[in-house]
């Protein structure tokens, strides 16, 4: 009986995971899918080829792309010091500093949006670039620095007191040794921040105002009331650029999995 | 190459009010190896810290040849470290380990390759150049890390409990390979340990240190034999201490050695308080049935088999005598009663 | 690099926790300045209650969003929590992290796409109802019951469960995995059955992480937007639906309603994150 409930359930428990993918690829990749059919009659590329045609698509891509991008570097340069300071010190208020940095996470992201909407729309940041990177850096940064920090907690800083007395510069060792050896927590930082924004709806809604379409937004809009095809095909290109980060750093994932939390 | 002078050293640590070190002084000659020992948190660590520049003292001052390193960055001191553990960079081959110094100070890559290869050869390891640092067993690392440290011809070598994570084999053979290499190269070497061994055999001279104080200076064999103070017997493994009251049983006065002419008035009044304090190293006191000069009954309240000696734990009077006695040595129950003997010869006097 | 103790810690928290707190901190103000009156988009600037009155007053829709909120949160959370420590146990007993891995596997579909999957699997043309005529068990469409934008919010449910599930499988699972190697066997060892162990060792372990991970989950789903917009429907809406198409509502008086609900959002959250955080001190 064992035999046969185990593998069964790993199978079902794989499917679940996998169907997704599947689906959206039924759907992308066919036409003249009408109902009672169970399975798609004719293949074909039409929807890929007309998407990545599309100057929206591909604009929102790309911008997206960038936003995210330059969040998450802006995410690691925040969160380096602190997160060393957080991982290697002991002080007085260190609780404190965890509390407030850690605000973000449980501050729903409606009521930063909202309320960032009317300061944006005073300093005129609101529709603008800068003022949606400025946005998605506060859902990011935490877990930049929880990853980081947790990092720097098994960073041995003998290493750097060593390669001092053996001559090297404070900015030698900083890029040469402490980062060198940070590089696996790093990448993950760096991804996850990346996913993040990537990932982040309604902020861009709420500051982008329109005025900065990413591909969440069109696919979101498209969902509530669009061709299954395009839908199917937009989440495709959306969920892209995560699968290929969870299946690279999944043996990464499997130690920092729990400080990546489900907001993203 | 170079003589180094700390000089009336201060530290207390911010968020703490008691000093780790206090009016710090040692001058260490030119190319000596001297052993700092004591208990964690007598301030040896923060000493390296002050000496490499990661710490700065709160007063006092640090000269390498008679002239100031307190304001010479760290990077530039000359002063290296060798940890317990090899902290070999994980990243970087054996080769670039040992270079690393070197790379960082520009020499060209031809004439790293040729030091390495020179270091690799000292330590005994030659033609393991390509290694990853993760491919060596625990000796061989601390082996690499010392040639690393050595590679940059520093002005002197802070060694911080290297061997303490190593087996036995492996630690009395690398004891041996540093202090040849260190005396080779004539490298003035501060070594920092808490095991009393190890220390001796691998020092010029050797300062012990509690509570950020020196409390002994001298060789090894010297303070193995006659510590002057009570402290810095303790440190070398003497538990036995007499006083004048001890001295004294029942009317009969041991016999000590002769340390000053008021002693014989003091020892013949029974109930006198006799000042002096006497110590015995434990493997110098002889547990036997029968009593002797200079003996004092006792019970035995432990007995232990150590192979190649017997320890003894004997209750005498109010005190603990704690005596080893070298195979083959008589086994007594616990309850007997004993005389524990203490050679004149080998009683001394501390302060 | 040295511990100079010029260089108080603080200093090197001060980019991020200027960025944090100065963006909070705005964000905040502006919003209950908002809810209390001060409508900056059109110059008003007059302290009234009014929108706190119009929000909670009994007939308001805001009492039947709340409910739904509560409802949508609370089965999400229960299901999952359950589920997640029965897979959980029933992992922790095998060996490997292949598994683990499958369920990271779950990062790479975020919430939002996660909903869209849903939509195209259970709406009634959608994969399933596709499956079900041809099966013979429906003939139209609209035969097949409504399980996305549905009246008791079952598709917002099982979206939720799908995510919650693994995120907390894997949190219970690295609690299991770093300490109960000897409890059970020593429990085994002392003659404790197989459901013995579970209800005496393993669940009182897992107990502080697993209601500290329910409740963060409660207070994510209590809050978030785009799950109910996706796959909710007209009436009732759940609580953040309403305060953004508040906010978002042309008649400009309508803003302080939304921030009003959306403050009350927030207050509800952050009690349950204060509990939360309780929880795993004492855990």
């Amino acid at each position: 009986m064992k035999r046969i409930i185990t593998p069964l359930f790993r199978f079902t428990l794989y499917l679940v995971l996998i169907a997704p993918l599947l689906l959206f690829a039924a759907y992308a990749f066919s036409t003249r899918w009408f109902f009672p059919q169970p399975f798609p009659a004719e293949w074909t590329t039409t929807t890929f080829q007309r998407a990545i045609h599309d100057s929206r698509t591909l604009s929102s891509m790309a911008q997206g792309l960038w936003i995210a991008l330059l969040v998450s570097v802006l995410s690691l340069i925040l969160a380096l010091p602190a997160a060393r300071v957080l991982g290697l010190r002991k002080f007085r208020g260190r609780q404190l500093a965890w509390l407030l940095l850690f605000l973000p996470t449980i501050i729903p992201p409606l009521a930063i949006g909202m309320g960032l909407n009317i300061l944006f729309l005073q300093i005129g940041l609101a529709g603008t670039i800068a003022g949606v990177i400025l946005a998605h850096i506060i859902p990011t940064l935490p877990y930049t620095i929880f990853t980081l920090s947790s990092a720097f907690a098994r960073f041995d800083e003998n290493y750097e007191f060593q390669a001092l007395a053996l001559g090297a510069s404070p900015w030698h060792i900083f890029f040469k040794v402490t980062l060198r050896m940070m590089t696996p927590s790093l990448v993950v930082a760096t991804l996850f921040a990346f996913l993040i924004s990537w990932s982040q709806y309604l902020l861009t809604l709420l500051i982008g105002g329109g005025q900065i379409i990413t591909l969440p937004i069109l696919l979101f809009s498209a969902a509530s009331g669009g061709n299954p095809s395009i839908i199917a095909m937009l989440s495709l290109l959306f969920v892209a650029p995560p699968v290929l980060v969870v299946a690279f750093t999944a043996r990464q994932l499997n130690q920092h999995g729990e400080e990546i939390r489900e907001q993203y | 190459m170079t003589t180094v002078n700390l000089m009336s050293l201060n530290k207390t640590y911010p968020n703490s009010t008691a000093p780790v070190l206090k009016d710090f002084s040692l001058s260490i000659n030119d190319g000596e190896m001297i052993a700092l020992l004591g208990p964690s948190g007598s301030g040896k660590s923060t000493l390296l810290k002050l000496i490499t520049g990661i710490e700065r003292p709160d007063s006092g001052d640090i000269q390498f040849d008679g002239s100031s390193i307190l304001n010479i960055d760290p990077n530039k001191r000359g002063a290296v470290l060798m940890f317990q553990k090899s902290y070999l960079f994980p990243f970087l081959n054996v080769e670039d380990n040992i270079g690393f110094g070197l790379k960082v100070q520009g020499v060209s890559s031809q004439t790293i390759r040729a030091e390495v290869k020179r270091m690799l050869n000292l330590i005994g390891l030659p033609g393991i150049e390509k290694r990853k640092s993760g491919q060596l067993s625990g000796g061989e690392g601390q082996r690499v890390a010392l040639a690393r440290a050595l590679v940059t011809n520093p002005k002197l070598l802070l060694l911080d409990e290297p061997l303490s994570s190593l087996d036995t084999e492996v630690r009395m053979n690398l004891q041996e390979a540093i202090r040849n290499i260190q005396r080779e190269l004539g490298v003035t070497t501060i070594f920092v340990s808490h095991d009393l061994g190890e220390a001796m055999a691998m020092s010029d001279r050797m300062a012990l240190l509690l509570n950020g104080e020196i409390v002994a200076l001298d060789k090894p064999e010297n303070l193995f034999h006659r510590p002057r103070s009570v402290a810095a017997a303790k440190f070398m493994g003497v538990s036995t201490f007499l006083n004048g009251n001890q001295l004294t049983v029942k009317n009969e006065a041991l016999s000590v050695p002769k340390v000053s002419s008021d002693q014989a008035r003091l020892l013949s009044e029974p109930s006198g308080r006799y000042t002096k304090l006497f110590a015995i190293r434990p493997e110098h006191i002889r547990v036997q049935k029968d009593g002797c000069e200079n003996s004092m009954q006792g019970v035995v309240s432990d007995c232990v088999f150590r192979g190649e000696y017997v320890e003894y734990q004997i209750a005498v009077n109010e005190m603990t005598v704690r005596a080893r006695m070298p195979m083959p040595a008589p086994m007594f129950p616990h309850g007997e009663r004993v005389f524990v003997k203490f050679p004149r010869e080998h009683l001394f006097e501390v302060i | 690099m040295r511990s100079h103790p010029i260089f108080s810690p603080w200093l090197s928290l001060a980019p991020a926790l200027t960025i944090v707190l100065v963006l909070l901190g705005a964000s905040l103000l502006y919003a209950v300045a908002e809810s209390v009156g001060y409508i900056s988009v059109i110059g008003q600037s007059k302290f009234s209650l009014d929108a706190y009155r119009n929000t909670l007053d009994l007939n308001s829709e805001f009492w039947a969003s709340l409910e739904f909120s509560l409802w949508i949160s609370i089965v999400s959370t229960l299901i999952s929590s359950a589920i997640a420590l029965l897979l959980a146990v029933w992992l922790s007993e095998r060996r490997g992290n292949t598994d683990t891995l499958a369920l990271n596997w779950n990062l790479a579909f975020p919430h939002l796409v996660w909903s869209v999957a849903l939509l195209l699997f259970l709406s009634q043309s959608g994969l399933f109802s596709r499956w079900a005529a041809s099966l013979g068990l429906i003939s139209t469409p609209a035969e097949f019951p409504v399980l996305v934008r549905d009246r008791f919010g079952i598709g917002i449910i099982l979206s939720y469960i799908g995510k919650e599930i693994p995120f907390l499988t894997i949190t219970i699972l690295s609690v299991l995995r770093s300490q109960s190697v000897g409890y059970d066997v020593v429990a085994e060892n002392l003659g404790a059955s197989r459901w013995q162990r579970l209800r005496y060792v393993t669940i009182p372990q897992v107990m502080p992480a697993l209601l500290a991970g329910s409740l963060l989950i409660f207070g994510f789903i209590f809050s978030s937007y785009e799950v109910p917009a996706l796959l909710g429907v007209g009436y009732p809406r759940a609580l953040p639906v309403l305060a953004l198409r508040f906010f978002l509502d042309p008649d400009l008086r309508a803003r302080s309603e939304g921030m009003v609900i959306s403050l009350i959002i927030t207050l509800i959250v952050m009690i349950v994150a204060v509990v939360s955080l309780k929880m795993k001190d004492e855990g």
